[in-house]
């Protein structure tokens, strides 16, 4: 055995093709590419239908707030105190949205990025190519970012449009700060996303993990002071609230005990942060994980 | 020089060893890469690929270490064994997305694709949602991805499996097709027949470990040499068992329940009489011939044996 190979002939190393049609494309370029091909998969994914759905429940709950409203007269009173459109649409971004919605879409896409390719094996197709791995991610994470926005942002509009006009608030008026809202909840998906790839990439059991984080860490420390708050996202985002609340009303007690709040900017800059170096991180374990594919 | 080199190669996933130990230079052409399964063709396969960092060892492809360069998969084209698609997609826009991360154009990519599809044969059915393709188009159409960037090295996992007959030979043609236009191809399988009918260089593997390479014809030998069972169902089978023990070759023979099991010592020469037998129905019709001697694994346990 072992016999010389039959064609001993030197391999010619060298690329075929012109280098200029051989260019290893950029990680931002490459990143473009995978998002043209996993956007389309993300819409519509069973995850997509699910959570659409979930993101019907404030429209269905501001369309029923609206029909009351046009029976009940005297408008929304929570404790007693006179609730205009615009506070009710407040209360529901930051509390429907920003600490349930937002979360949840984080945690379920988040911890998938790699996961679903692994799952479907068809990562292999990705990980063979001229292309860093890190790349896959952060394309997968672009796509990520667009497919929630696309979902979350006609559910705003729809509950904004339904709210705001009852209790006397003005569309018009109110209109600046929907926009103000679509940027704070584009910053919370941004974040949670990047968090949340991190845990996909990092840890096994990443759903579980997720879940514990959004649901159990972050209302837990929130209540308390300290600086176990400062490793929270929502502890950032809710600097970005630009809505008044009504005073003296249950909403506003539990707003009492988030009474440290960070300013706009240093809010900002540590979202980036945490943005940056979350998805630094999980771009990283995705370069040095090996994948093993059940067969 | 050789297009896949492996020094010391081991591979082990926690307390089991994928690979163990393996020192293999693959050399520019067809080469097939032969094993039962769970042989570790696969572990194999997913270090040349650079999907799996070795344990221990180095490996090489066209010259360089491949876990964490990615640029190498600009000449190497590797086809899966895996049946995963994105199932909603077209077979022309998936293979169109996937050149796209070569770095090229979308126009270029169109085009990149279109070329592969045709020469696996699939334009008529390129437009068609691959979760609409049957299995040897789906098999096909893996093959279009892994060709679509005219790698110098391609890297094929199993791309008969699931194949019918027409599709097998149009897809044994076509690798044989490739190597004679300069392309090194490395293929795996666990049916010697198939890798027999694309080359005649192999790599025999098992059990984590390179049991032999070279020429196909003198592993055929050895396995020649090997007494092969051959399990015949008939309707007559004492008189067929009668008219067995008149050859030579023949070293033992029993009854089983409706048929009869011999050994011989050169099964190519029992097969062409079995076949004139069947043909001349002489002791009634003969309903099926099977030898678990083809079972690869039984050839193996052979090989190490010698």
């Amino acid at each position: 055995m072992n016999p010389e190979p039959k064609n001993p002939e030197p391999v010619n190393l060298e690329p075929r093709t012109p280098s200029a049609e051989r260019r290893t494309p950029s990680v931002w370029g490459s990143a473009a590419r995978i998002f043209d091909l996993s956007l389309g998969q993300m819409l519509w994914s069973r995850r997509s239908v699910f959570l659409g759905l979930l993101l019907g429940g404030p429209v269905v709950m501001a369309l029923t707030l609206r029909i009351v409203s046009t029976m009940v007269t005297a408008g929304f009173r929570i404790n007693g105190v006179q609730a205009e459109g615009a506070s009710i649409f407040g209360m529901i971004v930051w509390l429907l949205y920003i600490r349930f919605i937002v979360p949840v879409l984080g945690v379920f896409y988040g911890t998938a990025l790699i996961a679903d390719e692994v799952e479907d094996k068809t990562i292999t197709y990705l990980f063979t190519r001229p292309i860093p791995r890190r790349s896959v991610l952060l394309g997968k994470y672009l796509a990520y970012l667009a497919c929630t926005v696309l979902l979350v942002l006609p559910s705003v509009m729809l509950v904004f449009f339904l709210i705001v006009p009852t209790g006397g608030s003005n569309i018009a008026e109110a209109f600046p700060s929907l926009l103000t809202d679509f940027a704070m909840l584009m910053v919370g998906l941004a974040a949670y996303g990047a968090v949340f790839a991190l845990v996909g990439t990092r840890l096994k059991r990443p759903l579980v993990v997720g879940l514990v984080y959004a649901f159990g860490w972050e209302p837990a420390v929130l209540m308390f002071p300290g600086y176990l708050k400062r490793l929270t996202v929502a502890y950032y985002l809710q600097a970005l609230v630009t809505h008044e609340m009504p005073q003296d009303s249950a909403v506003s007690m539990v707003l009492q005990l988030f009474h440290e709040v960070p300013t706009v900017l240093t809010s900002l800059v540590c979202l980036a942060g945490i943005i940056a170096v979350t998805l630094w991180s999980a771009g990283r374990a995705v370069e040095q994980r090996e994948y093993v594919l059940e067969q | 020089m050789s297009i896949i080199a492996a020094e010391h190669l081991s591979k082990w996933y926690g307390q089991v060893i994928g690979l163990n130990d393996v020192s293999v230079a693959v050399p520019p052409g067809i080469t097939g890469l032969l094993g039962p399964n769970g042989a570790g063709k696969s572990t194999f396969m997913k270090l040349i690929t650079g999907q799996l960092k070795p344990s221990k060892g180095s490996i090489a492809v066209l010259g360089a270490p491949i876990w964490g360069h990615p640029a190498l998969f600009h000449r190497i084209g590797f086809c899966p064994e895996q049946d995963s698609f994105y199932e909603r997609m077209t077979g022309r826009e998936w293979v169109t997305a996937l050149a796209r991360l070569n770095g090229v154009t979308d126009r270029e990519a169109t085009a990149m694709a279109a070329r592969a599809i045709e020469m696996v044969e699939l334009t008529d059915a390129a437009n068609k949602k691959i979760g609409a393709y049957s299995k040897g188009m789906r098999q096909r159409i893996k093959m279009a991805q892994a060709l679509a960037h005219d790698p110098e090295l391609l890297i094929l996992d199993e791309p008969l499996s699931g194949m019918d007959p027409i599709a097998r030979r149009r897809t044994i043609r076509m690798i044989k097709d490739w190597g004679r236009a300069g392309k090194s191809v490395l293929v795996s399988s666990h049916i010697l027949h198939e890798i027999e009918s694309m080359t005649a260089n192999i790599l025999l593997i098992n059990q984590g470990r390179i049991l032999a390479e070279g020429n196909v014809h003198q592993i055929r030998e050895l396995i020649d040499e090997h007494p092969h069972t051959v399990h015949i169902k008939a309707d007559h089978i004492r008189t067929l068992a009668r008219e067995f023990l008149a050859d030579d070759d023949v070293l033992s023979l029993r009854l089983e329940e409706g048929a009869v099991v011999v050994q011989t010592a050169r099964p190519d020469a029992f097969y062409a009489r079995l076949t004139e037998l069947a043909a001349s129905g002489e002791h009634g019709a003969i309903h099926e011939v099977t030898s678990p001697d083809d079972n690869l694994q039984a050839v193996f346990q052979y090989l190490v044996k010698s």
